[in-house]
């Protein structure tokens, strides 16, 4: 690729170290990488020089992450985002979705984890041009709530719920060659991994889930074929179904498809 | 007995009773005194009024029919004495119409005279019976027939008769008469005085003077001459027919203790001439005379007098009347006197009758007022112990007064005031004991509210330390972990690193995964409730732990009550709970064992408690309290959060632990959850957030 088709990348994080690590993780022929030392810097370099990507630590002294966010978001809807956090909460987590983050990844990571995310978020970009009939061919159903990017649920009698992929995850996957799921009578909880895909360019992605609760059935026909969740995600290509623990207050942090 | 006790109480009191504060000093007397000196002044006062006038009526009545006896036997005695003067009338009338008698007087014939009339001088009993002729010379006298020839004509009956009236009076007769008359019967008129106390004074010392009783009769010839004048008289001095004959007639000889109760005297002026009033030897008081006021009124004033009188030596009921002579003129007077004594001796009687009467009444009043007294008294007393035993403290006490009088009512009113206040008392005591039990359970309350805050507190602490610790060590942690990738990927395969380096990989994925399970404690997210039944999270428990291989050589036996109602739980933290519990039994029995599970109603209703009963090695006492400290383990592996997040959750749901444990026996963990679910939650400080 010429140097002008690489994609461009902000790293920001008040430390150092890790500002080069991520650097080093992802640097790469396709990818040119800058670090930012401070929210403030960022702001400075993004003025100076449009990105494509930006990484950024969530706590950091001055600017914050979640304000960087959303002043980048402000200045340029189109910039992908993706929030890093030494401290995770599901709250905060939820928070930088909703405030239109493509993802978060929780500390400490492996470069896998950050360059599956990395990848994904550039595919998504690239597909909202792309692949325009796909697209428009599924739509998240009305009544489904959903995190924006990554998983929906679909509330079924007072507790129980079922839950699943949004097609705009899917689509920056690409094929699933491996999947990890919560068994049975796991407990899985709003904001955290309730499972991985591992893609055909064997990038693992992460899986949040929508809603705290108890695995009651896992999706067995989805195991025996993947392609099911790209074919009907919002149906027979659910993931399981929960019971939920704490629905009223996880609705919150979701949005509601119409 | 009592009264004994009651006496030197009494002079005391009697001696204090002398100042004005006597009636005020009354009051202060016990009750008994009290009622018994009113009740001794009522009944002695009204005693002596009653006596008083009991007395003076008794009197007034005896006396005035006393007196008005001898007015009348007064009477009587003037019938007797008036029988005698007309016996000399009738004695001289009738010899003076004798024929023999004027035919012996004409003739001159003393002889005939004397034979006739010393026999008519004699039968009846005469002193004196003169004849004269028709110009009153004395012819014949009958006791002295030597002495004649005397003029009698200048005698007011002698007198009267020559004028032919037979006439008959009480005259007093001068010595030099009744010498003519006969020289004893002078001798017998003359009286010295005898000296008597309350006599009028009279300048003489003797009576020389006789008083007679007197009768003249004229007689008178044919042609109605008056020829002559035959008079007649008894000597009253010494003479004691009359009184005597009085004294049998109307008071029949009675005789009171040796006395005559009756006497009857004449006086000659204030003399007594004839009488049968007696002096201290018996003999007649013949010469003793009559009292001044007697005197004064009888024979100055001329009225009869009827009274008390002083008779020689005793006292008498007495009467007198004055005696007249012929021409009115009093000389002398007729008494009778009844001895008072008898009467005083009745009214003595009578009055002692009554006062005997009075007295026992008085005692008698007395021993029932002493009995009421009593019956007052020693109830009040009986009272005043019950109430000094009641102000000891003693609320059993009784007061047994079995009355039903106002005393009774008293005595039961007291004695149900006694029950009220031993009741009240207990209450007081139960309120009290119940007060210490409330205090002691609040104390408990306090002290596991404290355990609770101070598990709260580290929680808390923790929580914070945890967030410091996760955002300072997950930054270096992912500079190792992308570094040590890094050169995984850059390595070859079979390279001698590869090895070293995937331990670091990993090694820092595990101390991440280390932060994240003290994140997760630390954060204490809050509970997300739904009904549940409790007994399913049991069983959905250990049917995952069966499956553990360090399960195998531990036995579970469930006790389930099947009946328990569900209950709004957060499932997978309480099943978390109790994972983590039988963890921690399962490693107490390394060697094998039981655990028992068993879930019940609290004896209140109030909790479901469920129990994990193991016989494992137990927990030394000093490590109970530190049990649920975050990081406190015995064993060598494990984060020693199990316990610490499990205690969390279970206050979360308003719950309580408690931990029994024996070394060498085993281990009880109880959980209790309240059925009635509060909704506000116990605010967990560690729930922090950014």
């Amino acid at each position: 690729m010429s140097e002008k088709s690489k994609k461009k990348i902000l790293v920001v994080d008040d430390e150092i170290t890790v500002c080069k690590s991520i650097r080093q993780a992802i640097v790469s022929e396709e990818y040119e990488v800058d670090t930012a030392l401070s929210g403030e810097e960022a702001v400075k370099k993004d003025n100076e020089n449009a990105y494509d990507l930006v990484i950024t630590d969530l706590m950091m002294p001055g600017i914050s992450g979640l304000d960087l966010l959303k002043t980048l978001k402000e200045a340029r809807p189109g910039v992908s985002v993706i929030m890093v956090t030494g401290y995770p909460t599901i709250k905060t987590a939820v928070q930088s979705v909703k405030l239109g983050a493509f993802d978060y990844l929780p500390k400490p990571f492996t470069p896998a984890d950050l360059r599956g995310l990395v990848s994904r978020a550039f595919k998504k970009a690239e597909g909202a041009g792309e692949g325009e009939v796909e697209a428009a061919a599924l739509r998240i159903p009305p009544g489904y709530y959903y995190m924006l990017g990554h998983t929906w649920l679909k509330v079924e009698g007072d507790h129980d719920a079922v839950v699943g992929v949004v097609h705009d995850f899917l689509k920056t996957v690409g094929i699933i060659t491996q999947l990890e799921l919560s068994k049975k009578d796991d407990t899985i909880s709003q904001g955290e991994v309730c499972g991985k895909i591992t893609a055909a360019d064997s990038l693992v992605h992460r899986i949040w889930s929508p809603a705290s609760g108890r695995v009651i059935e896992a999706n067995a026909k989805l195991m025996e074929d993947f392609s099911m969740l790209r074919r009907d995600p919002y149906f027979n290509g659910f993931l399981f179904r929960i019971e939920t623990s704490n629905l009223e207050e996880d609705v919150k942090g979701l949005i509601l498809a119409k | 007995m009592k009264k004994l006790a009651l006496s030197p109480t009494m002079k005391v009191v009697l001696k204090r009773m002398d100042s004005h504060s006597m009636f005020r000093k009354f009051l202060d007397l016990p009750l008994r005194i009290k009622f018994i000196l009113s009740f001794l002044v009522v009944i002695s006062f009204g005693g002596i009024v009653s006596l008083f006038f009991g007395t003076r009526l008794e009197h007034r009545t005896i006396f005035s029919l006393a007196q008005a006896k001898v007015r009348h036997d007064l009477a009587s005695a003037w019938t007797v004495y008036n029988e005698r003067l007309n016996d000399i009338r009738d004695i001289v009338f009738l010899n003076a119409t004798r024929d023999s008698i004027q035919q012996a007087l004409l003739a001159g014939d003393r002889l005939v005279l004397e034979r006739t009339l010393d026999r008519v001088l004699r039968d009846f009993h005469l002193d004196v019976l003169t004849v004269t002729d028709g110009q009153g010379k004395v012819i014949y006298r009958v006791h002295q027939p030597d002495v004649h020839g005397d003029d009698q004509a200048g005698d007011a009956l002698v007198g009267r008769a020559l004028q032919k009236e037979t006439v008959i009076a009480t005259e007093i007769i001068p010595r030099s008469e009744l010498l003519k008359e006969g020289k004893d019967l002078a001798e017998r008129a003359y009286l010295r005085f005898i000296p008597t106390p309350k006599a009028a004074f009279r300048p003489e010392d003797h009576e020389e003077n006789g008083m007679m009783l007197k009768g003249a009769a004229p007689m008178i010839d044919e042609l109605g001459k008056v020829v002559g004048v035959l008079y007649g008289g008894i000597l009253l001095n010494l003479n004691y027919d009359i009184v005597d004959r009085v004294k049998d007639i109307v008071f029949k000889g009675e005789r009171y203790k040796g006395k005559e109760i009756g006497t009857v005297t004449i006086f000659q002026n204030d003399l007594r001439i004839s009488t049968n009033v007696t002096d201290e030897k018996g003999q007649r008081a013949i010469g003793t005379r009559v009292s001044q006021e007697v005197y004064d009124a009888v024979l100055v004033q001329g009225r009869p007098w009827v009274g008390r009188a002083f008779v020689v030596n005793h006292w008498y009921i007495t009467a007198y009347e004055p005696i007249k002579n012929i021409s009115g003129k009093i000389i002398g007077m007729l008494y009778v006197g009844m001895l008072e004594k008898p009467y005083i001796d009745l009214r003595n009687n009578v009055m002692l009758t009554f006062t005997g009467i009075a007295g026992l009444c008085a005692v008698s009043l007395l021993i029932i007022l002493f009995f009421i007294t009593s019956s007052i008294t020693n109830p009040l007393r009986r009272m005043v112990l019950a109430t000094k035993k009641i102000a000891q403290g003693d609320l059993n006490h009784q007061v047994q007064i079995g009355s039903k009088d106002e005393i009774g009512e008293l005595a039961r009113s007291f004695n149900q005031m006694t029950e009220n206040l031993k009741a009240a008392n207990e209450n007081l005591i139960q309120w009290g004991k119940t007060l210490e039990k409330r205090v002691e359970e609040r104390t408990t309350e306090l002290r596991e509210m404290q355990d609770f805050l101070v598990q709260s507190e580290k929680l808390a602490s923790l929580g914070k330390m945890a967030a410091g610790i996760a955002h300072e060590i997950n930054n270096p942690l992912t500079s190792i972990l992308i570094n040590t990738h890094l050169m995984l990927e850059k390595l070859e395969k079979k390279d001698e690193f590869q090895e070293n380096l995937s331990l670091i990989a990993d090694e820092t994925s595990r101390c991440s995964q280390i932060i994240k399970g003290l994140l997760e404690f630390a954060r204490q997210t809050p509970p997300q409730k739904v009904l549940t039944r409790i007994n399913d999270l049991i069983d959905r428990t250990t049917q995952l732990l069966e499956n553990q291989a360090s399960f195998q050589n531990v036995r579970i036996v469930k006790d389930l009550d099947l009946t328990l109602p569900p209950i709004k739980l957060d499932k997978s933290k309480i099943q978390q709970v109790f994972w983590n519990l039988m963890l921690n039994s399962c490693q107490a029995m390394l060697k094998g064992g039981q655990i028992l599970i068993s879930s019940r109603l609290s004896a209140d209703k109030k909790y479901i408690e469920v129990r994990f009963i193991d016989n494992g090695v137990g927990i030394p006492k000093e490590n109970i309290s530190k049990l649920f400290d975050p990081f406190f383990t015995t064993k060598g592996s494990g984060t020693g959060l199990g316990l610490a997040v499990s205690y969390g959750i279970v206050q979360q749901h308003n719950g309580k632990v408690e931990v029994k444990s024996e070394i060498g026996q085993g281990t009880v963990f109880t959980l209790s959850f309240p059925i009635e679910y509060q909704t506000q939650n116990l605010p967990i400080k560690g729930d922090t957030g950014e």
